[in-house]
């Protein structure tokens, strides 16, 4: 237990130290803006009759420092505001915290990326150990390349070529947006249905992006305890295939749950091309164009969320494997 | 090694361990003719990037008369929407792809590879600060930092784009490379060369080196595929300025501009450069995985 506290203790110091990079990199950003936006804005206050401190205070509400002050007080000013989750004002839409934005967004891209994601996990991992125990059949090796050449398209491509398909030559599947305006929201089924139909194409899209990995990685997990000797021993001993199996299976999916616990973190900033593609309000798209529109408190926001999510999910995943693995447990270091 | 019985001077030992090895690379490339494929495919992108603008002019003519046409003889995909054909389009662009991916891979292997090594043979305090370091570059997600960096950064040459995707991805080869020397360092060779009193610099570019080099070439490669995604990728959604003709400039327009989801005119248009980037993979996967045999004894088929 106490190796967990500190492990555990060790990571939160580590993700700390990650977020204050994460959040200097935007701040510099922000701060060495060519036109220097930040500036402009001052002295467009200060011409529109504004008082120096007000329009001051003006801007600090958009960026999140004042304009004026040395850098560090500027740096001081930014980090405290994140430390009460005050992420600045948005520019491109006007009036609304940046907070406010970011959960409106991750919502749109959540729950697609989540579904995607489990989906390519279940059939990736079940071909994946066909894959590994044909590997020097047919099938194997259709499974293995079928695999690779997922795993290394570019999600882009995967999500145009789709489009191609099922949205332009056979038009069976929308490819516009989230959902179809002429549906009220709310809980009734033609909004429902709406909201599915139009995430066929981007889940789709995202499970078949990621099942390459998942192939891979069972193949060359489960290859790797194929050569172990307990398998061995158990085969030499006349178990039945389908026990053996199980051995197989249940020590070759320890890795692939540290994986899956990796690739959740990635989640909020996985699908960036397929929202674009898509039109999908997600977190994705949002990064996009706050980058297009130099909206940069929201643009730091974005990043600052996307990297947080990853740093949890490190954190989750490592302390999984710590009570997973007796191992590690044990005190012996295991990276 | 099979020429421990021929007493002959290292000279020539080494030469029979060279031709062994290649030997060895010649019979895992035969075994499927695919890999011989993936070989090809990779050699011709290298032609068509090195000698391919060299047949167009600088500046493809527009051709008012021809714009957004879908694919015909005189234009095996179509023309783009001023007039231009889309397959010099593809033959063009390809230069900046490819050369901004030469640049990452170079900067790549040379820093992840020396980093690993160093970090991987010291060990020590240095390894624990080094690996620190890398593991929070791995950390930070590497598409959302590049569109934040589009905001300052204009990627105008295609050394300034593969100099930067370099600098951002050497984390996963030092990783690689270091596991790797770590497991290396531990082996009998290693301990007998260091028992010979032989010198750090022989072991590590005499011993360690050449028995990594496919692993480093396999993580080369990848890089490789990772830096040509995240640069057309970058093009593609539109942040960038088209300075230049590259395929992902392409990819938007013929989405964004020309219509190719509504229209099936620009079809063409848009699957053309699709299909250089899955030709690049295709040929790509199909190398990797003859190396991963070459390399991986374990997966070697009885």
């Amino acid at each position: 237990m106490m190796i967990i506290i500190r492990r555990l203790a060790g990571h939160l110091a580590r993700g700390f130290v990650m977020i204050l990079v994460v959040a200097t990199i935007s701040f510099f950003i922000i701060n060495n803006i060519p036109g220097d936006p930040m500036a402009a804005r001052y002295e467009k206050l200060i011409e529109g009759g504004m008082a120096p401190e007000a329009a001051a205070q003006a801007v600090k509400v958009l960026y999140g420092f004042q304009p004026t002050g040395t850098l560090w007080q500027q740096y001081s000013d930014f980090m405290g505001g994140l430390l009460h989750f005050d992420l600045g004002v948005s520019v491109s839409r006007p009036g609304t915290p940046v907070l406010d934005v970011l959960t409106e967004a991750a919502k749109w891209t959540v729950l697609p990326v989540l579904v995607g994601t489990l989906l390519s996990f279940l059939v990736g991992v079940v071909l994946g150990v066909y894959a590994a125990i044909k590997r020097t059949g047919k099938l194997g090796d259709a499974l293995a390349i079928s695999g690779s050449l997922l795993h290394g398209i570019p999600q882009y491509v995967l999500a145009l070529l789709l489009v191609v398909i099922f949205a332009t030559l056979i038009p069976i599947l929308p490819a516009d947006g989230p959902v179809d305006i002429l549906f009220d929201p709310g809980f009734n089924a033609g909004y429902i249905g709406s909201l599915v139909e139009h995430a066929v194409l981007p889940v789709v899209t995202y499970a078949l992006s990621a099942y390459g990995g998942w192939v891979l990685a069972m193949k060359s997990s489960v290859v790797t305890v194929l050569g172990d000797d307990f398998i061995l021993a158990a085969e030499l001993r006349g178990m039945k295939r389908s026990i053996v199996f199980r051995y197989i299976a249940r020590n070759a999916i320890l890795p692939l749950f540290t994986i899956l616990a990796l690739s959740l973190g990635l989640l909020l900033g996985g699908a960036v091309f397929i929202e674009k593609i898509f039109n999908y309000p997600g977190l994705g798209l949002l990064l996009i164009d706050s980058v297009n529109d130099r909206d940069y408190a929201l643009m730091g926001g974005a990043f600052l969320l996307i990297t947080a999510s990853i740093i949890v999910a490190n954190i989750v995943a490592d302390l999984f494997y710590t009570v997973i693995d007796p191992r590690v447990r044990s005190g012996e270091d295991a990276t | 090694m099979s020429d421990t019985l021929i007493p002959e001077t290292g000279m020539s030992t080494s030469a029979t361990m060279r031709r062994n090895f290649w030997l060895g690379v010649w019979r895992v490339m035969k075994r499927k003719p695919s890999r011989m494929a993936g070989v090809v495919i990779i050699v011709g992108f290298a032609f068509m990037g090195v000698f391919g603008p060299m047949f167009f002019p600088d500046h493809l003519p527009d051709n008012p008369n021809a714009i957004t046409q879908p694919p015909s003889w005189a234009h095996w995909f179509g023309t783009d929407p001023q007039g231009r054909d889309v397959v010099a389009l593809v033959i063009t662009g390809s230069r900046y792809v490819l050369l901004s991916a030469a640049v990452t891979a170079l900067i790549t292997v040379v820093f992840g590879t020396s980093l690993g090594l160093f970090s991987g043979f010291k060990r020590g305090r240095w390894d624990t600060v080094l690996m620190r370091i890398t593991d929070m570059k791995l950390t930070i997600p590497g598409l959302p930092l590049l569109l934040v960096l589009a905001t300052v950064w204009k990627f105008g040459s295609p050394i300034q784009m593969g100099l930067v995707l370099g600098l951002l991805g050497w984390g996963g080869v030092a990783r690689a490379v270091r596991a790797q020397t770590l497991s290396l360092r531990e082996r009998g060779f290693i301990e007998a060369a260091r028992g010979l009193g032989l010198s750090t610099k022989h072991i590590i570019s005499k011993e360690l080196l050449p028995s990594m080099a496919p692993y480093i070439a396999m993580n080369m490669l990848i890089a490789v595929t990772g830096a040509v995604y995240a640069q057309v990728g970058l093009f593609f959604l539109g942040v960038l300025p088209y300075e230049s003709d590259n395929w992902g400039v392409m990819l938007n327009l013929a989405v964004f501009q020309a219509g190719a989801m509504i229209t099936t005119n620009a079809l063409g248009y848009l699957l053309a450069p699709l299909l250089a980037i899955l030709l690049l993979t295709l040929g790509i996967v199909l190398v990797v995985d003859a190396m991963d045999e070459i390399f991986n004894p374990r997966l070697r088929e009885e």
